[in-house]
């Protein structure tokens, strides 16, 4: 049972890294894009090639995972956002299906469909992780950094400017903001952490495989970014707490016989669901109101 | 007196309709220039042209006499020239203190150049802005929860935070209670006082009257006159064809 969860909070803390990584380009750049699995698959895999025949480091993991992710971000960054929102998105869903393709055919680097086995567990400078207790503390602190990062660059110039492009790029721009600059910046900052999930991922699984890094893991991201909140630090935690949780919480429902549980869940799930977009159009967290 | 900003012989054209046509203006230093005209008399599409948000078929803008047509819209921003716009466009979501600050940080990077000195230079920028808007005690509420009049003032917050010397003011009274529109009047004479230079949109002619050192006027993207507001107030046929009676 501990050991259950104790990695349903890694995961959970890795999922946290991503949805963060989501809330960069959505909450705070106004960007909304499809394809954040593509970058977490792109991070996981460069890490992975890194610690099979590198080092098992981390640190040079994740380094490489939010380099590779943050470089491939540019070839989307820089065509892509010359267009208007709408089709930015409809871009980014083509990068999505796209790389689902790549990642299945490039076996010398992703293993195809049967993925790349035989990860070794991950060190953290010099320091074996093989302890789930131990992983989950570097994930904590991996998080704990991004978080830190986020909070440094939302509340400065760099936070303001893009937050001012959310709002209104033709202001933005009338005030002297490269509004072009400064949203490929956010795709690179936001892709970047992704790749740092994608190198926890990959460290933590020991194992990946292109399965993780569908259009149904870039929907459940956002879903965890706009649940829990967007444009704010702990809005995207929060959603991803309650979307990782929530089905777990619900197993332990008493009364229902085991080969109905998986049906109520997901009608349970699905009404939460409903409910919180109803009645919290803007997410659980919600900026405040201050008027002096 | 040299042209600050000169427009000469300006055209464009939105498939067959002509926007703007062989459009002339000087703007110079500490002068408040009014453009006036109907509805669709190409008045913001003129500012457009200035800002880079819209190209000219032909003619030239020089800025210090350099040309600055062909320039991306942060560019020209940065060269000084500051706008409003009709629908204000503030950034809704941002608290009053962001909007303004946003203003003093043009820099696309990660962080601002200059150090502590850039800083608190920036910072005292925003102050100034804040308290000649009268918004300095509503920092913290967001642009959207304000008043019509603050928002107003909100952009204007903005514009003078800038720092820049020309500011293009598209209906900056249009809405305002009198005593508001009297506050925008003082704000306006104050940065003239300083050598500002102004180029204002507006359909209410008392402020006009009120702000401007010359208006011209303007009607399907032509300007028909140009001179001093008197001169051009007295004018029945300009007046027929503002009031929509061109009989």
């Amino acid at each position: 049972m501990i050991a259950y969860l104790v990695n349903l909070a890694t995961l959970t803390t890795i999922f946290a890294v991503l949805a963060t990584s989501l809330n960069i380009l959505i909450g705070y750049g106004g960007i909304f894009s499809i394809a954040q699995a593509v970058f977490f698959g792109v991070g996981a895999y460069a890490a992975a090639q890194v610690a099979l025949h590198v080092t098992p480091d981390l640190l040079v993991a994740s380094a490489a995972g939010a380099g590779a992710a943050a470089l491939l971000s540019i070839c989307l960054a820089l065509p892509a956002l010359r267009v208007r929102d709408e089709y930015f998105v409809i871009a980014s869903l083509g990068l999505q299906m796209l790389a689902v393709t790549v990642f299945t055919e490039a076996t010398p680097i992703t293993g195809g469909f049967g993925g790349l086995v035989g990860i070794p567990p991950a060190s953290l400078l010099g320091l074996p992780l093989t302890d789930p207790n131990a992983m989950l503390a570097a994930c904590l602190g991996f998080l704990v950094l991004v978080l830190v990062l986020t909070r440094v660059l939302m509340r400065g110039s760099f936070g303001r400017s893009l937050m001012a492009i959310r709002d209104n790029d033709t202001a933005a721009e009338a005030l002297g903001k490269n509004v072009m600059v400064l949203k490929t910046l956010a795709v690179m900052l936001g892709c970047a952490y992704a790749g740092i999930g994608g190198a926890l991922y990959s460290a933590q699984m020991q194992f990946i495989n292109v399965e993780s890094f569908t259009l149904d893991q870039s929907v459940l991201i956002m879903a965890m970014v706009i649940i829990g909140g967007t444009g704010t630090l702990i809005g995207p935690l929060v959603g991803t707490v309650l979307i990782l949780l929530l089905p777990a919480a619900l197993s332990f429902i008493p009364g229902i016989p085991p080969t109905e549980i998986g049906v109520v869940q997901q009608m349970i799930y699905g009404l939460v669901m409903t409910l919180l977009m109803i009645f919290r159009p803007g997410g659980l967290v919600t900026l405040r109101t201050r008027r002096q | 007196m040299s042209a600050l900003l000169s427009l000469s012989g300006l055209n464009r054209r939105f498939g067959g309709l002509a926007a703007v046509s062989d459009f002339s203006l000087a703007l110079e230093s500490g002068i408040v220039t009014a453009l006036v005209g109907p509805n669709g008399a190409g008045k913001t599409t003129i500012f457009n042209l200035v800002t880079g948000n819209l190209r000219a078929d032909s003619g030239q803008i020089l800025l210090h006499d350099k040309p600055i047509i062909g320039l991306s819209p942060h560019r020209i921003a940065r060269l000084g020239i500051a706008r409003s716009f009709q629908d204000l466009r503030l950034f809704g979501h941002m608290s009053v203190l962001d909007n303004v600050r946003a203003a003093t940080e043009p820099t696309s990077w990660f962080w601002q150049a200059g150090g502590a000195a850039a800083r608190q230079q920036r910072r005292e920028r925003v102050e100034t802005a804040l308290e000649r808007t009268g918004l300095s005690g509503l920092t913290q509420a967001r642009a959207i929860d304000l008043a019509y009049a603050e928002r107003k003032f909100l952009s204007m917050a903005r514009i003078i935070a800038t720092g820049a010397r020309i500011w293009l003011l598209d209906e900056p009274a249009s809405g305002l209670d009198p005593r508001s529109r009297a506050q925008f009047v003082d704000l306006l004479r104050s940065a003239t006082a300083e050598g500002v230079t102004v180029c204002l949109i507006e359909h209410n002619l008392d402020i006009v009257t009120e702000v401007a050192d010359r208006i011209a006027f303007l009607d399907q993207g032509r300007k028909l006159a140009e001179g001093e507001p008197a001169d051009i107030m007295q004018d029945k046929a300009l007046a027929a064809i503002y009031f929509g009676d061109r009989t």
